[in-house]
């Protein structure tokens, strides 16, 4: 078939540690990214700016805090605070006069400053007690916000955010943010992937496994989680502002609420932890898969099929989602990612089959 | 052949003296003082819960004497932290194999590397101009590490998937990466069968000589003690009981009272 391993020939160390030794590989990606650029020239804008520019911002969420929670093992239940303070922080700069390219640094740092400010409190706990430290993150961002007009802009306010540019092009037309988003995400994506095969993913990964371990070959566990916070907050924070200025255009405390963190939660482990395939794949089922059922449940109805009151159709699929959800952690806790390795793998070794791992 | 491998004036790598250990009201370890000389194979031994654990790991740091003090080439460590420790030049295994299981075989021993690393976010972020160059010449020493331990075949797997006789070996590896001066080994053969157990032995003794470790062992295996360790000591009960050249050592009656209790008991 066309997944074959056979013909594939290290004679570097460089190339053994290429990023698709297989050539199969290659080419999926190399597709997509194809697709992916060409897509405002055959996707009507409903689709590109309701569907897949949400669905790009909210992967690069997810390989932020799947780089915490997957890689180093921290549980982080207030990261839609740490895209708040990207987010709040960036329309703040950009209407200050700071150049849109620095303002996204600026705001990555903010947000990197404040997340690991709450990480160096929370990392003397473990597990469920990080868990409640990160939430009180998520309260007191979401306090702070709404309660410091300068901040929110007073209570209940909306900020829109200022037209900028983008390395000179205005990010006016839905393309342009597109391609900015799309940029974002492919950039998180190669740096979470890189991360992966260096000495810094490991550290993190060591952390994760065996704590103890890691410390006795000389990781500095505050230290290593500490950048794990960091590094993970800066990315959320970048992509907070990348959402609101790219997708949002106007925000307010509610669009970075508890419920938000839960669904980036949701996306890491229906994705799977740790995965760059599943950031992607989580943020797309976590996003797409209530509207596609509510759809397919109206169209059900429409067709005569069965009759259904609004208010049902209103609760139907978020059941349906729910049930989903739960299938997933039951049957296959390794996420979506695991489900695409197991095929490709399937494809590996056919026409045998059992692959090792 | 045995008594070629003794090398009359060791010089002192580590010195633990008078270390003591409680836990709550277990005393665990009781002034226990030992010396353990460079380049030798010292043997660690004692029934179980005699406080073997507990010393190598008052020596790495993971519970830190209460009393005494511990030397590592004239320098005390004890009170540092173990990833001190580890940059210091002590490298360990673990007793219930302690490997990273969510990585394969080479990025285990490539963890090994980490005290000679630079890892960062931003290297990883430019890894062709950046992080490339010191990835690969690490993974040069690894592999000198994969040659000496024979585990070509597996470098790839996940350590998850091999023989537990591999793992430890892998184990191994990732602190002889490290390239410690002192090599803390704590039960390396537990759960081993015999051709395994020969391999192991082989490797260690392979890796003392190629690096001029000095190695400390705890092992249970009366065979192995006596085969490779130059000296022991004997701990029962967190006291040091019998110290010496293997075979006196496991020979005294004090030592045999410890292990299968006095004659008189037996009936």
């Amino acid at each position: 078939m066309f997944y074959r391993l056979a013909g594939v020939h290290h004679t570097r160390y460089e190339t053994a540690r290429a990023l698709w030794p297989v050539p199969a590989d290659r080419w999926q990606v190399a597709i997509v990214a194809l697709l992916a650029l060409a897509a405002p020239f055959f996707l009507s804008s409903l689709y590109l700016g309701s569907y897949l520019l949400p669905w790009l911002i909210w992967s690069a969420a997810a390989l932020s805090l799947t780089l915490l929670m997957g890689l180093a093992g921290q549980l982080h239940f207030g990261f839609a605070a740490v895209m708040a303070i990207g987010a709040y922080s960036s329309i703040h700069l950009a209407r200050f006069g700071v150049p849109f390219e620095l303002a996204l640094i600026g705001a990555g740092l903010t947000a990197a400053v404040i997340g690991s400010l709450f990480g160096a409190a929370a990392l003397r706990v473990k597990g469920l007690y990080l868990v409640m430290a990160t939430l009180a993150m998520q309260y007191l961002v979401d306090w702070v916000i709404i309660n410091v007009p300068a901040i929110s802009g007073g209570a209940q306010a909306t900020l829109r955010t200022p037209s900028v540019s983008f390395l000179f092009i205005p990010l006016d037309t839905l393309s342009a943010r597109y391609y900015l988003a799309l940029g974002w995400v492919a950039l998180v994506a190669i740096f979470f992937l890189n991360v992966k095969r260096t000495s810094f993913g490991r550290a993190l990964v060591a952390i994760r496994d065996k704590d103890f371990a890691a410390a006795v070959i000389g990781v500095d566990p505050f230290r290593y989680k500490l950048m794990a916070f960091f590094t993970s907050s800066f990315m959320g924070g970048v992509t907070g502002a990348v959402l609101a200025f790219c997708y949002y255009r106007a925000v307010t405390p509610e669009q970075f609420s508890f419920n938000v963190s839960i669904q980036l939660v949701a996306m890491v482990l229906v994705g799977g932890l740790g995965s760059v395939i599943g950031g992607f794949l989580g943020a797309g089922f976590v996003l797409l898969v209530p509207i596609i059922l509510t759809n397919l449940v109206a169209g059900m109805a429409a067709a005569g099929w069965f009759t259904v009151s609004s208010n049902l159709l209103a609760h139907v699929p978020l059941m349906i989602y729910g049930a989903l959800i739960i299938g997933f952690l039951l049957f296959e806790p390794l996420g979506l990612a695991k489900i695409y390795d197991n095929i490709r793998k399937y494809f590996l070794v056919w026409p045998f089959r059992h692959s090792r791992s | 052949m045995m008594e070629g491998r003794i090398r009359p004036a060791h010089e002192p790598v580590l010195v633990c003296e008078n270390v003591s250990r409680w836990f709550q009201g277990v005393h665990a370890l009781k002034n226990v003082s030992v010396t353990i000389g460079k380049g030798e194979i010292f043997g660690l031994v004692g029934p179980n819960g005699s406080g073997k654990t507990t010393l190598v790991n008052a020596i790495t740091g993971f519970y830190p004497p209460q009393q005494g003090k511990i030397l590592f080439e004239g320098k005390q460590i004890n009170g540092l932290k173990p990833y001190r420790i580890a940059e210091g030049g002590i490298a360990r295994t673990f007793q219930n194999v302690a490997l990273f299981r969510g990585m394969s075989v080479l990025d285990n021993i490539l963890m090994g590397r980490h005290i000679f690393m630079r890892p960062n976010p931003l290297a990883s972020l430019f890894y062709w101009w950046w992080a490339q160059k010191e990835e690969i010449a690490h993974r040069r020493k690894v592999e000198e590490v994969i040659d000496l331990l024979q585990l070509e075949s597996v470098r790839d797997e996940h350590v998850d998937v091999i023989p537990l006789g591999l793992q430890k070996r892998v184990e191994l590896a990732r602190a002889l990466s490290a390239e410690p001066r002192m090599l803390v080994l704590d039960e390396p053969m537990a759960g081993m069968n015999q051709e395994e157990k020969e391999y192991m032995v082989r490797f260690i003794l392979d890796a003392q000589d190629a690096l001029g470790l000095t190695v400390l062992i705890i092992e249970h295996h009366m065979d192995v003690v006596t085969a490779i360790c130059e000296r022991v000591l004997v701990l029962n009960n967190g006291s040091a009981i019998a110290e010496g050249p293997a075979r006196q050592a496991i020979s005294d009656p004090q030592v045999v009272e410890a292990y299968i209790g006095k004659t008189r008991d037996a009936a």
